[in-house]
């Protein structure tokens, strides 16, 4: 097709079907509507496209766009199907009747158009969501500043923050079909909450007066915004800095403000920030900054510049959190005390951004509207207002070169058609109305009509855009092509039963869950013909069915072969809901609902033949079984168990298998240890389990203690373990050693973009060593010190087992001073100061050495150690 | 479970089987043949012992050493006997999955997903008390994030590649990398580009290669040379390249969809695959691998790679050489009928293959229906005839035979049907077959001996894997081939 800034008109389907010339040429005549104006019979109207209804149209659409629109529809929205109609009208005429027609639609009933300010995060999420949702099969992919990305071959959607409101936008989404009967544009029948998000993000570009940006966090905020841990949660306007107008702000939110400050005269100003993390830029510098900090009061931080008269760019970040929670902004100036900025001196923009005003109708212009929206023809597409139309030449007479389907300007619809298309369509003008189509064309020609072909490939009729192929995505990749592309429907009416299709085709079942992509719904009235004619044209080779002389003989084998000591099916499928084992794969509960017992049959003995690039593995590899102690090794017979064990759908004998369990590690006279993921000590746990009946986890990256618990040891997988005792204690992220900057610092630990953590610390884990008794003594490095960290459990007294705790510091050489930290949490009390207890748990130093207490939420016991050329040793002990 | 550390001697215990292994797997249909020559014995191995053997290696004492997915070392006295009787002692438990086992200066140098761990018994009471640690400075924080090493290099250093987070992205630090541990515990990265590899080790000239498997930028299964400073073809993990002190990211990112030949003249640093095995003829998930450097025990294959199926149960064999400074090479079936699925290969000190791996329920189904096994093909002195190695020429192929052919039949053109295709190289998961041509003989020439042919080709199609059915050639004394089939994977055509 030629490019769109040409104005060509759109029609997306076909510029990647290879449907012939002449059913093309239909196709554009009833996407056109060209029988709307040139009369034939009800069958060729009710084929083609209607124009969207225009009741409500004064709500749904901005009064500004719509005279806009009017009056040049093919520069407004490059690729529309609207004709132009005032094509041979001069300037003035033009906008005179624009403005009319406009006063007489929003005469039509009250209007309550306003626009909303778009919540930028949820934006965001839109975009995602307009990517991954299907909505890029018809319409353009876009890159992130919002440029259409395949313009020539999309549906167009034209400036639609200047189309729509926020509002007006969600409800046509919700149900399309109101306002666009043909069902060209489909309902994705999407949860509101996300049409809400797509909604924001095609709408991202609505400016609105305000006086400050904000957006609000929450998360790990002292990682910093930006990071993984720190989410954005909602975005929007506010009147100035006070954090009321921001609703409920909780611990571990953090703000970020972005606004123009009006300097009403130039001179030396002094901004005061308190708080206790944040920072302040001005026309991009940042002026202050302070980490954020849970463990410090308040901090008032100050700088002072020369600023000039007028707009300023302001920035500010806020951190909630501390001890005593404070955010003040002030400024003072020339003429100016020392007061928080007022809503007055900020804007969201340097250029004055006009309030919305709705239109007032004038009647007189409305009633003039009218005429000319029936004189134009404008109601003989737009039926809904029942106004006489009016006709022009019927179809039968029409001649070829002439009028719409020409170059020439006159007092007919314009539509800007292409060269090509103005060929096609007069070439092919009489068979549009005439031709007779066999039931493979007619579906191919539906399939084209509603662009069906641009996710689903039918005998190559079509088929997913190389271009758009990456956004089709899915939950699991591991399942390869099949689990993010919609199916290919060649033999589709041999394959699923006309109730299943039913089902999906009209009323929105999916079995595809982990497919992004929605199955949208074009309406019964369109596309439900589909149904019997896949039916009628599908054909695959007859199987005959063997005959099952004992029933329950053949479900068990089917029950045996499905379950993990037969073919393992449910090795990739699930079964009846998720399959904890399984790699996702659709569900096989009711596959005898919804595919055709015949195409099993072919399909099993052969998945390659529909799939080439699938990963089901044949299991009668040249028609033998790889089982023939089934069943006699029979494949008819098998594939047949397998259908009579499946047809007894959510009610079948659990697949054996499906429920899996874990190996018990049982500890006896000696320590037993496990490694790897699936508890709180990270990926490279190692867990220990003492006879004395205690065990703990430590954590080989960060090298520190992060578990300790009582009882029976841990359940044991291939690579992973969970702890299956009692009385769980938890220990925080972090490395145990560090050299704070000051008090009020935050400890360390591996957030998970800090890649190089904890080297980058001096760390390096250098394994362990067993004793007799096959305790662990962990090793490993810090800076230059060497660490050998050992645990014993001791049980002086019955039931009163604990851990003790030795810690070897060697060095070849004096260390700078640096705090070992024992203890993390809330609620920390110290009995001594070297006896301390969080909760339930006691940890006492036993080797001399004095600790400090940080208090708080985030609080923490840190011993100052300082090793110096020798050996140092520490001795701890751990009891709960 | 089993974790009591005593000696568990166990002679002869039968396994409960559905099958002999050689009725499994009837893809190639040359089980029954291949059984004349090389048998498979399976090694016993007692019901409470959770043995998924990840990975062998010999010992200097005789035994075979086994890694397993649980995270144990198992020493096997007796596996190379006939008929086996093993012994199986427990010499280290409490690892994360064990993919790299190597034995040198008394110490079990073990590859496990967190870390390449020496562990060694300094108390010589058979059980391993030391584990030190070499390295753990790799990335490991999500699923799938495997990690497969080789033996131990001339320096001493173990190669250890780095699959993909989660098979797709690489959000840890190098995954998608291969990096070689050296003895001292330094970490060294050394090329980008995986995706889900599997084992790495030498050919005879000492390059270090891994397997890869089909999926995105992966057309199919593939024997990639681990270049220092390459690129291997999944963009995925350019984000470390900033890690590596002296390399630089590439300027330029695959287009896709597009095809290798045309990606390795717009990125300099892209290192084609040395081999490509077509998907489902050869293989479905190929896994471990090892050199044939028996002194003949094993055979005529000498210096040969032989390599494992995961999916398909099988053995195959591959030979590379160097062709305008890259790798490339055919590959060969060899042996199908195995019970499980195979993770490694080894040869012993006798010259037998171990091979040994698992299924489970937790991934692919998986053609051999074992649980667990190890199994050992033995040679029984027989040489089949088979299609030793090809090897390119400017103008054709030159084709070895382990006997001499018959050379009426084999200096005809019309016998010999090759096809040529090549895969897409692209994000999207895996590639049918693309480009297909079919090449014809001009001139095939005899050797005197018998023992080659020279095919001289009316083109050779470079990107191409290039596709041998040899099905009309007979031996001298008027056998057919025992495998008709080769492939050869074109990345250059040598210049003179």
């Amino acid at each position: 097709m030629a490019p769109a800034a040409m104005a060509e008109p759109i029609v997306s389907g076909l510029s990647s079907s290879k449907l012939n010339p002449e059913l093309k040429a239909m196709v554009m005549v009833e996407e056109l509507n060209c029988v709307a104006c040139h009369q034939s019979d009800a069958v060729f109207a009710g084929r083609s496209k209607k124009a969207p209804r225009l009741t409500g149209v004064g709500s749904r659409i901005h009064p500004n766009y719509l005279e806009e629109f009017i009056r040049n529809p093919h520069k407004i929205k490059p690729g529309t199907t609207m004709p132009d109609v005032l094509a041979s009208k001069d300037q003035n005429e033009k906008s005179e009747i624009a403005k009319s027609i406009t006063h007489f639609l929003l005469s039509l009933e009250k209007n309550d158009f306003a626009p909303q300010l778009p919540d930028v995060v949820a934006a965001t999420e839109g975009e995602r969501l307009f990517h991954m949702r299907g909505c890029i099969a018809c319409h353009s992919p876009r890159d992130a500043e919002g440029v259409e990305l395949m313009q020539d071959t999309s549906v167009p959607l034209g400036a639609l923050h200047k189309k729509y409101s926020g509002k007006s936008l969600v409800k046509f989404l919700m149900n399309p079909h109101a306002v666009r009967p043909s069902g060209r544009m489909p309902d994705l029948k999407l949860p509101a909450k996300e049409l809400e998000a797509i909604s924001n993000y095609l709408l991202r570009d609505t400016q609105m007066p305000g006086h400050l940006n904000y957006t609000l966090y929450q998360g790990s905020i002292w990682e910093g915004i930006g990071t993984d841990g720190v989410k954005a949660i909602r975005a929007g306007h506010v009147d100035d800095f006070n954090l009321k107008t921001l609703g409920k702000i909780k611990r571990q939110y953090a703000v970020e403000y972005d606004g123009w400050l009006k300097i009403p005269k130039a001179g030396s100003y002094t901004f005061y920030l308190t708080l206790n993390g944040g920072t302040l830029a001005i026309n991009g510098k940042q002026l202050l900054s302070l980490e954020p900090s849970q463990l410090r009061a308040p901090t008032e931080l100050k700088t002072t510049l020369d600023l000039k008269q007028g707009w300023q760019k302001l920035k500010v970040s806020y951190y909630h959190t501390g001890d005593d929670k404070k955010f003040s902004l002030e400024l003072e100036g020339p003429g100016r005390k020392r007061t928080p900025i007022a809503s007055s001196m900020l804007s969201v923009s340097k250029q004055p951004i006009p309030e919305f005003v709705a239109p007032k109708v004038d009647a007189v212009l409305a009633k003039r509207g009218r005429e000319y929206f029936a004189n134009l023809g404008c109601a003989s597409c737009h039926t809904d207002l029942k106004i006489q139309p009016i006709y022009s030449t019927p179809f039968a007479q029409l001649s070829a070169g002439k009028g719409c389907i020409s170059d020439s300007v006159g007092k007919h619809p314009h539509y800007g058609l292409g060269t090509k298309q103005l060929e096609l369509m007069n070439k092919f003008l009489p068979v549009a109305e005439k031709r007779k189509l066999n039931d493979r064309e007619k579906i191919n020609k539906t399939l084209t009509t509603f662009n069906c072909i641009a996710c689903h490939d039918r005998d190559g009729l079509g088929g997913i855009d190389t271009k758009r192929n990456p956004y089709f995505t899915g939950t699991h990749p591991e399942l390869g092509e099949q689990g993010r592309l919609p199916p290919n429907l060649s033999h589709v009416g041999a394959k699923i039963t006309p109730e299943w299709m039913r089902e999906v085709m009209l009323h929105g079942k999916t079995q595809r869950d982990y497919i992004h992509t929605k199955m949208p719904q074009y309406g019964a009235e369109n596309v439900e013909h589909l149904i019997e004619l896949f039916g009628k044209v599908d054909t695959l080779e007859n199987v005959t069915f063997p005959k099952i002389t004992n029933i329950q003989e053949s479900k068990n084998a089917g029950y045996n072969m499905i379950g993990t000591k037969g073919f393992s099916c449910i090795a990739c499928h699930d079964f009846n809901g998720k399959n904890p084992l399984g790699a996702g794969a659709l569900d096989l509960v009711n596959v005898t609902d919804r595919v055709q017992k015949n195409w099993f049959h072919i399909f099993m003995r052969n998945p390659s033949r529909f799939h080439t690039t699938g990963i089901m593995p044949s299991f009668w590899p040249g028609g033998k079984s790889i089982r023939p102690d089934v069943l006699k090794g029979d494949s008819a017979q098998q594939i047949e168990a397998l259908w009579k064990y499946l047809e007894d759908g959510p009610r079948a004998k659990k697949p054996e298998g499906l429920s899996r369990q874990s190996d018990q590690l049982r500890v006896f006279d000696k320590a037993e240890m496990v490694r790897g993921r699936g508890t709180e000590a990270g990926f490279r746990a190692i867990g220990v389990g003492y006879p004395e009946r205690l065990n703990l986890a430590f954590d080989s990256e960060e090298m520190a203690l992060r578990l300790l618990w009582k009882g029976t040891f841990a359940n044991v997988s291939l690579g992973s373990f969970k702890v299956s005792g009692k009385e769980q204690i938890t220990f925080p992220k972090g490395i145990p050693f560090h050299r704070l900057k000051s008090l009020d610092a935050h400890w360390p630990y591996k957030a998970k973009t800090n890649y190089l953590f904890p080297q980058d610390h001096g760390y390096q884990y250098r394994g362990y060593r067993l004793d007799k008794l096959r305790r662990p003594t962990f090793l490993y490095e810090y800076g230059d010190i060497m660490v050998e960290d050992f645990f014993e459990a001791v049980e002086e007294e019955k039931g009163k087992a604990r851990f003790k705790r030795t810690l070897n510091f060697e060095s070849s050489d004096d260390q700078e001073p640096f705090y070992f930290r024992i203890l993390a949490g809330k609620g920390i009390t110290a009995q001594s100061e070297s006896d301390f207890t969080m909760g339930k748990l006691q940890v006492r130093i036993t080797s001399g050495q004095k600790a400090i207490v940080r208090k708080g939420d985030a609080g923490d016991v840190l011993i100052p150690l300082k090793v110096s050329k020798g050996k140092l040793t520490l001795t701890l002990e751990y009891q709960w | 479970m089993v974790n009591s550390l005593t000696r568990l001697t166990l002679l002869s215990v039968a396994l409960t089987s559905f099958l002999s292994a050689e009725e499994l797997g009837k893809m190639w249909g040359t089980a029954e043949e291949e059984a004349k020559y090389y048998p498979i014995v399976n090694i016993p191995i007692p019901q409470n012992i959770p043995m998924r053997p990840g990975s062998f290696d010999m010992l200097p004492d005789g035994r075979l050493a086994v890694g397993t997915r649980k995270g144990d070392i198992y020493l096997v006295k007796g596996a190379f006997d006939s008929p086996p009787a093993p012994e199986y002692k427990l010499f280290a438990t409490g690892q994360d999955e064990i993919f790299g086992l190597s034995w040198k200066d008394n110490a079990m140098t073990t590859t496990q997903f967190g870390e390449v761990t020496k562990i060694s018994d300094s108390d010589g009471d058979g059980v391993a008390d030391r584990y030190d640690t070499l390295s753990n400075n790799w990335g490991y924080a999500e699923g799938h994030e495997f990690a497969f090493g080789s033996k131990h290099d001339p320096d001493g250093n173990i190669w250890v590649a780095l699959g993909l987070s989660g098979s797709y992205n690489s959000h840890n630090l190098f995954r998608g990398w291969a990096v070689k541990i050296t003895p001292d515990g330094k970490m060294i990265p050394v090329c980008s580009g995986l995706r889900s590899p599997g084992g790495v080790g030498p050919n005879a000239e000492g390059a270090m290669f891994c397997i890869e498997s089909q999926g995105p930028w992966n057309g199919c299964c593939s024997l990639k040379h681990l270049k220092p400073g390459g690129f291997l073809g999944h963009p995925a993990s350019y984000n470390w390249y900033p890690f590596v002190p002296g390399m630089d990211t590439p300027k330029v990112t695959p287009d896709s969809p597009s095809r290798f030949q045309l990606e390795k003249n717009r990125i300099k640093e892209l290192v084609p695959p040395a081999i490509r095995f077509p998907y489902i003829k050869m293989g479905r998930s190929i896994s471990g691998f090892n050199l044939n450097q028996t002194g003949g025990k094993f055979g005529p294959f000498e210096n040969q790679i032989f390599l494992g199926d995961y999916t398909l149960s099988l053995i195959m064999r591959a030979t590379t050489e160097k062709i305008n400074g890259v790798w490339q090479g055919a590959c060969y079936p060899f042996r199908e009928g195995l019970s499980t699925g195979i993770m490694n290969v080894e040869f012993t000190p006798k010259g037998q293959l171990m091979a040994g791996g698992f299924t489970t329920s937790r991934q692919w189904p998986v053609r051999g229906t074992e649980p667990y096994a190890i199994q050992r093909i033995d040679w029984n002195g027989k040489v089949p005839f088979e299609v030793k190695e090809i090897n390119i020429k400017k103008t054709g192929f030159l084709f070895t035979f382990t006997k001499p052919i018959d050379k009426v039949v084999a200096a005809n053109p019309d016998v010999y049907n090759i096809t040529t295709y090549t895969h897409i190289f692209r994000g999207g998961y895996g590639s049918p077959e693309v480009d297909q041509t079919t090449r014809k003989v001009t001139k095939a020439e005899p050797s005197a001996d018998g023992l080659s042919v020279m095919l001289q080709l009316d083109e050779i199609i470079e990107g191409h894997i290039h596709d041998f059915n040899l099905d009309s050639l007979k031996s001298k004394d008027g056998k057919p081939l025992l495998h008709t089939k080769a492939y050869y994977t074109v990345n250059e055509i040598p210049k003179k």
